[in-house]
């Protein structure tokens, strides 16, 4: 824990701390919850409370973030290592096809996703894929050329240092290489890039769903915003809005502390 | 994940009748080669798009892009004070005790989706006209792509300040703001340039949430509709509309570069 920097330290325990309160509070305990919430009752769901509501959205989030995240980061770390792998006219090929999916933005991306799968699902055709998994599924097929882009430039670095060289003179093929040699190197690395996909495929299924594309049960914190924001515009409820906002905004920077630390921390390669 | 089931009833409201899917099917030329033009053909000659009288003709298509385009070119400026006053701010907060901030800001920026201060200035502004929502769009949009790149351009600031040529010129006499705009700026300029084009993107795909907040009908509105109701060639026109203009602003930053940036003509002669 000691080799962790002090502010990747911060926003893990505050991720974390966010996941097990949330955990706590909306899953296991939602009756003492829902009692004790000093915000009240929400307008447009009087039969819940704005805690419940909140901490729920709040596990739901983190639950996508988490599953979109770790599948995309997986997805362009596969991408990265079979570009390198390949090399040549196919590395270059496979780099311009993902800078042409990193140019395209989130948000409509995963709206169109979201209209071509719950097409697919009214038509009976889901693949076993809910509400949930077809949201994941959109959020991963958009978010791994990021990861793509950075795991590739990462590993163009690390190949060119001496251990690599080394390897490759003693007769290491690139596989053996990548896997015995680049993947200890790249691991924290890794998990920084995964910490940087998080906010991002939060905050990108909060804004799909706060449009009422998405048809998630229970609501997300996008979601739950989306169906109570009337009562911020026409009731001055604010109660209502802005512990989802705060959460929100603590999730990212959780996520942004310890991916920004981790990915700025020198480590010795060995 | 507990998911709610479907009941029989609206499962059934979600079918597609067969003369819906035929409609969609001729509409969209779908197993036709070059299927996907269909629209486009109906846009050209000048009817209305979709299977319902909410459809979209292309005059209206213009009028609703204009729009956003509108939005969009009122938060650029708003974006760059933004970002020129932040890099200013944080380059001030790292010698202090306010280092830290330098880390919450951006995240407190990155953390707020576009809506949610679209939803706090709506009471205020929804009803009135004067511009006054528009400005408001362009204002809450321009916030996140703001913060952002002003970090971009404070790093590229402090990387520049502590240069060897920097310390040369003010060696020589030179006043420290003359070396910031006739030596530092040039050389921080490209790095801002790179972050155009994603902040652009951001920028235009981010005024879809203001205006549905704010009820401006303009292209994200449109898109947002379009979507809800599975207006499916509305949706594909949009889309391709869409990325055409993300593809013109990037050459359009691209040649801009090639303008300002001697060492990218360099790089390419």
């Amino acid at each position: 824990m000691s080799a962790v920097p002090s502010r990747a330290r911060w926003g893990l325990v505050l991720l974390v701390g966010l996941g097990v309160l949330s955990l706590v509070a909306g899953r296991l305990f939602p009756e003492q919850l829902a009692s004790a919430c000093p915000l009240g009752v929400d307008p447009m769901r009087p039969d819940r409370t704005v805690c419940e509501l909140a901490f729920g959205g709040l596990w739901v989030s983190l639950a996508v973030g988490l599953c979109a995240g770790g599948l995309g980061t997986l997805i362009g770390l596969l991408v990265a290592a079979v570009a390198r792998l390949l090399g040549g006219a196919w590395e270059q090929t496979i780099l311009r096809g993902v800078d042409a999916v990193f140019a395209l933005p989130d948000v409509l991306v995963v709206m169109v996703l979201q209209l071509a799968g719950q097409s697919l699902a009214d038509a009976g055709h889901s693949g076993g894929l809910g509400p949930f998994g077809l949201m994941v599924a959109s959020l991963a097929l958009v978010g791994w050329a990021g990861p793509a882009r950075i795991f590739r430039n990462r590993l163009a670095t690390l190949e060119g240092q001496e251990f690599v060289a080394a390897a490759r003179a003693l007769g290491g093929g690139g596989t053996h290489i990548l896997r015995v040699h680049l993947w200890p190197a790249l691991r924290p690395f890794a998990l920084a890039v995964f910490l940087s996909r998080l906010p991002t495929a939060i905050l990108t299924e909060s804004t799909v769903s706060f449009f009422g594309i998405a048809r998630m049960e229970p609501m997300s914190l996008g979601r739950y915003l989306g169906t109570s924001y009337a009562a911020l515009i026409y009731e001055g409820g604010s109660r209502v809005v802005l512990p989802a906002w705060a959460l929100l905004v603590l999730l990212v920077l959780g996520a942004s502390l310890a991916s920004q630390a981790l990915s700025a921390s020198p480590r010795k390669v060995t | 994940m507990a998911m709610l089931p479907l009941t029989t009833e609206s499962d059934a409201k979600r079918q597609v009748s067969p003369e819906l899917a035929a409609s969609y099917k001729r509409d969209l030329g779908i197993g036709e080669p070059l299927g996907f033009l269909r629209p486009w053909e109906k846009l050209w000659r000048g009817e209305r798009l979709g299977t319902s009288a909410q459809g979209i003709t292309g005059d209206e298509l213009a009028r609703k892009l204009s729009g956003s385009v509108g939005v969009g070119m009122m938060a650029l400026p708003l974006a760059l004070a933004w970002a020129l006053g932040f890099a200013l701010v944080r380059t001030q907060w790292r010698k202090g005790r306010w280092a830290a901030l330098g880390d919450i800001v951006p995240a407190l920026a990155f953390g707020t989706p576009v809506f949610i201060p679209a939803l706090l200035f709506a009471p205020a502004v929804v009803e009135r006209g004067h511009m006054l929502p528009e400005l408001t769009a362009a204002l809450v949009t321009s916030i996140w792509p703001g913060i952002f790149l002003g970090t971009l351009v404070g790093d590229a600031l402090e990387t520049e300040l502590s240069r060897d040529y920097v310390r040369t010129a003010l060696g020589k006499g030179l006043a420290p703001g003359t070396v910031l705009r006739r030596h530092v700026l040039p050389n921080v300029l490209p790095a801002l340039l790179d972050a155009v084009g994603p902040v652009a993107t951001t920028l235009l795909a981010g005024s879809f949430a203001a205006e549905r907040v704010l009820g401006l009908p303009y292209f994200g509105q449109l898109y947002v509709l379009a979507v809800l109701n599975k207006q499916v060639a509305v949706v594909v026109v949009a889309t391709t509309t869409f990325a055409s203009l993300l593809v013109i602003v990037s050459l359009g930053v691209e040649v801009l570069r090639h303008v300002v940036d001697p060492r990218s003509r360099e790089a390419r002669a």
